[in-house]
């Protein structure tokens, strides 16, 4: 049976972070209850589209899903298991932000079926929280990882940021350091990046971001720390402990099917990337209407070049690479005869070829974007 | 011999100033107060047609309108306003305007009093025999000082101007006395009717409906449609289609322009190559026995080489200057290739005025964006084997082994400043490699400088430099003396080893080092950093005289990725694909178009 990923938005946050372009709303207790109902509707439906399916990943994402109640979230799973085939194993996640007072909701969440936890720190340092617009400071973060450990989330993972505006070098590695001493299963380190429509984009002026170098060496920083602590550096942004690797997150630079629900979901089914519309007033009132096929908008066939380019792009990300052969088979032509000679690039350092793996080194993925944008075109 | 009735009721001027003092807007006022111009279809500076002349404030082609004056004592006169360009790049056209009148009225600014182009041009209609006389502009600012203006006018240029209008072209105060000076004190044209035709061309430009469209001012003889004329410097004749006077909204026919009379002419000509400034106009079966003296064709004094920054817009860019072409004799290009930036022209321009002049209009009337390569003026060199070369692209500078020697344009410049600045604006000069010449005061506040400079560090930016030594006060005016032989270099620049042509320039030896370092600096700030080191180099001939690293690039990612997200990923990526097609590759370095731009703008920061 074909695997299949279900990832549920949950669009609500308490307040917008500086950096956040993500589609989320503030929103009463009432909407978050019609917005549950109109999910639970809708992964009904969907259902019967993907029969031949077993479901091994579901991820709740955000937005903030911690927002709606644990007897909500344990709605929305029970659901997903009332209506897709689920393997016993399933690795179901659930991003939280910290808060008081967790104790109670990580017991609910544990009960409802969760088994890996996903909190967005980003910092230890409270004055670097605000400058993000981040709603919580450490001790809350401390105070909801130990409840989820006493609640019994044995996978927790843990989003760290770099390239804050004002941070250095120093306070980015004692965030680091002060994350391993608690030794999650799993890390994040995201660079920031500023986008359009965000606070961040409109203050950019007047933010002190750390230059290229100072956010080369945090990158730097945070790969040795967390390879020499026993960490795998899997995906550029990533690093598990053996065996922990984000299951859902790996089906998108696998190429593997997912299902996305909520306004601004995106996902990939049978070789056809499209999404929902980010609009939950929109959404809802399909679901209410029965309208299913109008919430999918952008609908792409993915084929062709833009296939072969997409496998790269994403294989690419992984430190494994991509394999030579495996790609020769799938698209009839080998890597070479289709973006030329690489030698320059291992000779330069940038990438390894071993045992039929091509593969970024440390240095050569913190520049893949200039060497992926030469080698692939995406351009219509 | 007495004057007919008719030329008596001729008079032909033009308005003279430094730039800012109001020359257009008193001209303005005069169509306004002879009723040639409606208040109500008055729009501001109607002379200056061009977008960028009102913007800038500057006239940058000659123009002429006939104004009907019905003056206070019953008599209708008809008066040829010939509106002057006010820079010292169309200096030439200038005194060929000036050529057409019998006076000029000098504006000067009674806030400012006399400036460099107020000299410059005072001297000029001198020169030319003109009738001079002052009107005082600005009145009604705070600041007007009537008296001392006057003062200043009577010492510096020597004319009389107790009773000189003083006027605010701006609120419109006592314009009718300008009008009434024009009639009493600029004489009347002279000139004989029944003699061969002698006219002067002193502007022209191309329409597409006309073909050129010749502004004459007629001195000898009568001009009537399907005239057959020649014109005397090129031997040309055309058949003469129409003949009228130019009113303010633009051409009336009338028949014919006779001795004394400003108007134009139109004769199914193509290209304003054939109708150059200066030149004299004569029928074809009773020629004029002497052409008017002063023809000569403009040089461009400074050469550039433009290109598309978009390679492909080659054809577009010829187009675009084969168009102002016909509308600007003294703008010349001929094809050139750059190993850097591909297809392009080098272009030959009368100043650095006239060269953004042209640049702004490429890029605006003609949608291009372009790069433009340092400003260059002409080198004499002269090889061992006695071969006189003239260089007006450094590619082309002779391997300094077989030079004998090598000779540079010198300017004799004017610089007139208050005296605070003085100190500072001599030592500019002298950083420039200037000859002090001499020093007057115009009175205890303002002192006029005369030095002897390279041409090629006045088009460098010095101007810009003068401008903020001087707080903008000090002001600028320049005349071509000669050449001089002087210590010239070659300057090239290396990337990673390879040198890029379109960033080469000559220099005097002295200032190579200094520049070579500037430059060095700037490349590196602009050049993107890329997967490898880039080594900038400068060098003369194999001599390596300054260098920087561009250091190799550390993050170029994509981090997160949201909610599977893949569109977004590919899109920023194609994006990044997209502004490197907008990159020169030179070798293995990218190197995108502002850092060309970016390299030629040096600020003076000493």
């Amino acid at each position: 049976m074909q695997k299949l990923g279900l990832y549920l938005h949950i669009p609500f946050c308490v307040r917008k972070c500086h950096y956040c372009d993500f589609y989320s709303a503030p929103s009463g207790k009432g909407a978050r209850a019609a917005y549950v109902r109109a999910l639970c509707r809708h992964l009904a439906v969907a259902a019967g589209e993907v029969q031949d399916f077993s479901v091994d990943t579901v991820y709740f994402g955000g937005g903030t899903p911690t927002l709606l109640t644990g007897a909500e979230l344990h709605e929305l799973l029970d659901a997903v298991r009332t209506h897709y085939a689920m393997e016993p194993d399933a690795e179901i996640t659930v991003e939280c932000n910290p808060v008081t007072a967790a104790e109670g909701l990580m017991k609910e969440l544990r009960t409802a079926g969760f088994n890996r936890l996903s909190i967005g720190l980003q910092s230890v340092h409270d004055s670097e929280l605000q400058l993000l617009g981040r709603p919580h400071d450490y001790a809350a973060f401390l105070e909801t990882y130990k409840a989820a450990r006493r609640a019994g989330f044995a996978n927790v993972s843990v989003d760290l940021m770099f390239g804050i505006p004002g941070q250095t070098v120093q306070s980015f590695s004692h965030t680091v350091d002060t994350l391993l001493a608690l030794s999650p299963e799993h890390i994040s380190a995201y660079g920031l990046r500023i986008e359009e429509g965000t606070p961040f984009y409109r203050m950019q002026p007047t933010l002190t971001l750390p230059d290229e170098d100072a956010e080369a060496e945090m990158a730097e920083l945070v790969a040795q720390r967390l390879t020499a602590a026993g960490y795998e550096h899997y995906e550029i942004s990533n690093y598990a402990r053996p065996g922990k690797r984000s299951r859902h997150n790996m089906r998108y630079w696998l190429g593997a099917d997912y299902l996305g629900f909520g306004p601004g979901a995106h996902s990939y089914l049978h070789g056809t990337r499209f999404e929902t519309a980010p609009d939950r007033g929109a959404y809802l009132a399909a679901v209410e209407q029965g309208a299913f096929t109008t919430l999918r908008q952008n609908a792409s066939v993915i084929a062709g070049k833009e296939k072969m380019d997409e496998y790269v792009m994403l294989r690419m990300r992984l430190f494994e690479g991509l394999d030579l052969q495996d790609f020769t088979s799938r698209f009839g032509i080998t890597f070479r005869e289709e973006y030329g000679d690489v030698t320059p690039l291992i000779k330069g350092g940038f990438l390894t070829c071993t045992n039929g793996r091509l593969a970024f080194t440390e240095g050569g993925m913190r520049v893949s974007n200039a060497i992926l944008s030469e080698w692939l075109d995406f351009g219509k | 011999m007495a004057l007919s009735d008719r030329q008596s009721h001729i008079r032909n001027f033009s308005i003279i100033a430094h730039i800012d003092h109001g020359k257009s807007t008193l001209a303005d006022r005069l169509l306004e107060a002879t009723q040639t111009v409606s208040k109500r279809d008055m729009e501001e500076q109607i002379l200056d047609n061009m977008d960028l002349e009102k913007e800038r404030g500057i006239t940058i082609k000659a123009r002429a309108v006939r104004l009907q004056y019905h003056a206070p004592d019953g008599e209708d006169y008809v008066l040829n306003l010939i509106d002057t360009p006010g820079h010292v790049d169309f200096n030439y056209e200038v005194s060929r305007s000036l050529e057409a009148c019998e006076g000029a009225l000098l504006v000067v600014d009674a806030t400012q009093g006399i400036e460099a182009q107020t000299l410059a041009n005072a001297y000029l209609a001198v020169d030319s025999g003109l009738e001079i006389l002052p009107v005082i502009n600005k009145i009604d600012l705070p600041s007007a000082d009537i008296d001392g203006t006057r003062r200043e006018i009577e010492d510096v240029i020597g004319i009389p101007a107790m009773d000189c209008p003083a006027v605010s072209a701006k609120v419109g105060l006592n314009i009718p006395d300008v009008l009434a000076a024009v009639v009493r004190d600029i004489p009347a044209p002279e000139g004989d009717e029944n003699a061969p035709l002698k006219a002067l061309i002193f502007d022209s430009y191309y329409d597409s409906y006309l073909g050129v469209v010749v502004y004459i001012r007629v001195v000898d003889g009568v001009v009537r449609a399907g005239d057959r004329i020649r014109l005397m410097s090129n031997g040309r004749e055309f058949d003469v289609v129409d003949v009228g006077v130019m009113d303010a909204f633009g051409l009336s026919k009338c028949g014919e322009l006779r001795a004394g009379e400003v108007g134009y002419i139109t004769a199914s000509i193509k290209s304003v190559g054939d109708t150059r400034v200066g030149d004299t106009v004569t029928l074809a079966d009773n020629t004029t026995a002497e052409p008017l003296p002063g023809f000569k064709a403009v040089q461009p004094m400074v050469y550039a080489g433009i290109y598309p920054a978009d390679g492909s817009r080659y054809g577009d860019l010829r187009d675009a200057l084969e168009k102002l072409q016909l509308n600007d004799a003294a703008l010349s290009f001929e094809p050139e290739t750059s190993i850097a930036l591909g297809f392009g022209y080098r272009c030959g321009f009368l100043g650095l005025l006239h060269m953004e002049i042209i640049e702004e209009r490429l890029e605006r009337e003609f949608n291009l964006d372009l790069i433009t390569t340092a400003p260059s003026v002409i080198y004499e060199i002269t090889k061992r084997d006695g071969e006189m070369v003239r260089i007006d692209n450094p590619t082309n500078y002779p391997d300094p082994a077989e030079i004998e020697t090598a000779a540079e344009p010198i300017v004799r410049a004017s610089i007139i400043t208050p005296t605070d600045y003085v100190g500072g604006l001599m030592d500019l000069c002298q950083d420039r490699r200037g000859e002090f010449l001499d020093m007057k005061y115009l009175d205890t506040n303002r002192v006029e400088l005369h030095y002897r400079l390279p041409l090629n560090e006045i088009i460098y930016d010095f101007f810009d430099a003068l401008k903020s030594r001087s707080r903008g006060y000090a002001s600028l005016d320049y005349e071509l003396e000669g050449y001089s032989d002087s210590k010239l270099v070659k300057l090239d620049f290396l990337l990673n080893g390879e040198q890029v042509d379109a960033l080469s320039f000559i220099v005097h030896e002295e200032k190579a080092y200094g520049r070579a370092r500037k430059i060095a600096e700037r490349l590196k700030d602009n050049i993107p950093r890329q997967l490898f080191e880039v080594p900038i180099q400068a060098a003369i001939g194999s001599k390596i005289i300054a260098r920087e690293t561009v250091k190799a690039m550390r993050k170029d990612v994509l981090a997160k990725c949201y909610g599977g997200d893949i569109t977004r990923k590919k899109k920023l990526l194609e994006k990044q694909k997209e502004g490197k097609k907008k990159m020169r590759q030179l070798g293995s370095v990218q190197v995108s178009p502002e850092a060309f731009m970016a390299v030629l703008k040096l600020e003076d920061d000493d």
